[in-house]
């Protein structure tokens, strides 16, 4: 039984979590996908016959997305600075984040997820060590690294590497808000190039979002960023540190908010469409009185865990139209997982060499379209959508051919069928295991 | 955003807009060595300080860029001599800032010509300009203009802890 206070859910969570990681110590394992007849298959899968593989590949460098794993693997790599809501708590203690991570990038994407939290310093020795695991992988996820170190980290490796680089904290967050976005503005019949829309909270997650808001046709003049420090804009106190240490955030305050507006961060939501909060967890982040002052029809997306920046029922009392939140138990969950498994299936596929913010907003539109018919308890689809995933992949594949990025050239669909075998089999596989009882049921709670 | 700039003296007028865009510079010299700590409550002080150099155009050089009304830029120079060297007199620039919305649209490039414009009518040919050593933004900027390191300040807080 699942209790129903949110305290008392969220202790009974915690409980079973450290149970449950006690009982399994790990989530995920590497097992053979060979069959190994006798010893004497070493003689093809090991040496001698495999130097024939190594000379081939060290011949044909890109042979190595064909002849190895490498298509399949991708690294979670944190430095585990930023993890969850719980801060900087180093590498070790970010493993066990990394590892549930790594079972929905298998159990949802068929995708190979290796857990790599590394112990470095700077942003330079993180960069360094990315660029030499490179060879060993077909795509890096970033997790989990504080800001602003994370826009620097993933702009370098994105120029650096020539396999995707995507941080999921910027990129994926970014993405499902699009998705959610454009539903939510086809439920109150407004355009994406008249909409106004607030950022209210300036992290990794929203900055990613203003850049991919732009990209998907929004104007950066209707666009206004607001955080602690209030509206930004070109004249305010904080430019010059900004300029220095986060220039993503200070480009944002030069080309967005076209009436330069000033102001305490409420003062924001006057005349707004839309409102994206990722900021300082609610229940009181967002007043009613400031949803009041907002345009027709005010969609809000209160997205802080683990309390949204204002209560769903509250926000709907002061007039919101569509709300969304980061959680699963309100209607309209905002949840990157429903975005990273079928993007990294969809570049994997194609052997993709990058990824970028024209891939991502079609992703964003496979998912709102997805949605047949979006209302305002439904603008995003769930979890348990598995047409989902080879859906986006398929899309997100097909982007990469159109970007000159892929390695691999095929249809949508041709791309859809192999994304679903993938998936499929991969969950057939787990299946076995369950049900031969390899993986052990879960023990019972006393 | 990027309306016609017009360039001018620093008048007393316009004295209290400028010092804000000052202390902007001053806190980001804060920012990058605390050696620089801005002291709040020297305003007043400022004030008097900069009325000061906008009354004697004979020492000193003060030009502010305008945009619509509004201060887009300073420059500060003094007319120093050189008693030991030649050439025999040297403008020294003592505090440059642009608003960051008139970055990268040569207001700055401006503000130094009129400064060089000012020199040839004085009929000095060498320009220098101070800095704090960690401020590598002012250190690229006048780097790009080709200027290079001639003289060091060394310093050390000598306060027993």
């Amino acid at each position: 039984m699942v209790p129903e206070s949110d305290q008392e859910r969220t202790e009974h969570f915690n409980r079973i979590s450290l149970k449950f990681s006690e009982f399994y110590k790990g989530k995920t394992m590497i097992l053979p996908k060979v069959p190994i007849n006798d010893l004497g298959s070493f003689s093809y899968w090991y040496t001698p016959g495999i130097a024939a593989v190594s000379t081939h590949i060290s011949k044909d460098i890109e042979s190595s997305f064909e002849l190895t794993g490498r298509w399949n693997s991708v690294a979670i790599l944190t430095d585990g600075t930023r993890v969850l809501g719980l801060g900087n708590v180093g590498p070790e203690a970010a493993m066990a984040v990394m590892e549930g991570k790594a079972l929905i990038f298998n159990y949802l994407g068929g995708v190979n997820a290796v857990p790599v939290p590394i112990r470095t310093k700077t942003k330079e020795e993180f960069i360094t060590v990315a660029r030499a695991l490179e060879p060993s992988f077909g795509g890096f996820n970033l997790e989990d690294i504080e800001s602003p170190k994370c826009f620097f980290i993933l702009e370098q490796l994105q120029k650096d590497l020539s396999i995707p680089a995507w941080h999921d904290d910027q990129l994926g967050t970014a993405s499902i808000i699009l998705a959610g976005l454009i539903n939510a503005l086809r439920v109150v019949g407004k355009k994406i190039e008249d909409s106004r829309i607030v950022l209210f909270g300036s992290g990794a997650a929203n900055i990613a979002a203003a850049h991919l808001l732009m990209a998907a046709g929004f104007k950066a003049a209707n666009l206004i960023i607001a955080d602690s420090k209030g509206i930004l804009h070109p004249e305010r106190e904080d430019m010059d540190t900004l300029m220095l240490n986060n220039p993503w955030k200070y480009k944002l305050a030069m080309s967005t908010n076209g009436e330069r507006r000033k102001g305490p961060s409420e003062d924001a939501f006057k005349g707004a469409d839309v409102i994206i909060s990722a900021a300082r967890p609610g229940p009181d982040t967002i007043k009613p009185e400031w949803i009041k002052t907002m345009n027709s029809d005010p969609i809000i997306f209160a997205l802080a865990n683990p309390v949204p920046e204002i209560w769903p029922n509250v926000a709907k009392e002061a007039g919101a139209k569509v709300i969304a939140t980061g959680r699963g138990d309100f209607p309209n969950q905002i949840n990157n997982s429903l975005i990273f498994p079928g993007v990294f299936r969809g570049v994997l596929d194609a052997r993709s060499r990058g990824v970028n913010f024209k891939i991502m907003v079609k992703a964003s539109y496979e998912i709102a379209n997805f949605v047949k018919d979006p209302t305002e308890d439904k603008i995003v689809p769930t979890m348990e959508n598995w047409e989902l995933y080879p859906q986006v992949a398929s899309a997100v594949a097909r982007a990469t051919v159109e970007e000159g990025l892929a390695r691999r050239n095929n249809s949508t669909e041709g791309f859809y069928k192999i994304a679903r075998e993938i998936i499929e089999e991969n969950r057939k596989a787990y299946r076995k295991l369950v049900d031969g009882n390899i993986i052990k049921k879960l023990p019972e709670m006393d | 955003m990027e309306d016609k700039v017009e360039l001018g003296k620093l008048e007393e007028k316009d004295v209290e807009k400028v010092l804000d865009l000052i202390m902007r510079l001053k806190k980001l010299n804060q920012e990058f060595d605390s050696t620089f700590e801005v002291n709040e409550d020297s305003r007043e002080d400022a004030l008097k300080l900069l009325k000061g150099i906008a009354a004697d155009r004979e020492c000193y050089f003060a030009q502010v860029a305008k945009s619509r009304g509004k201060i887009a830029g300073i420059i500060v120079s003094e007319f120093r001599k050189r008693v030991f060297y030649k050439p025999p007199m040297e403008a020294r620039i003592l505090e440059i800032y642009i608003m960051p919305e008139f970055r990268r649209s040569s207001v700055g490039q401006a503000l130094v010509d009129s400064l060089y414009a000012e020199c040839r009518k004085r009929d000095i040919d060498l320009v220098t300009a101070e800095f704090p050593s960690l401020n590598v933004i002012a250190l690229n900027f006048y780097k790009k203009m080709g200027y290079r390191e001639i003289v060091s300040v060394y310093g050390k807080q000598i306060r027993k802890n």
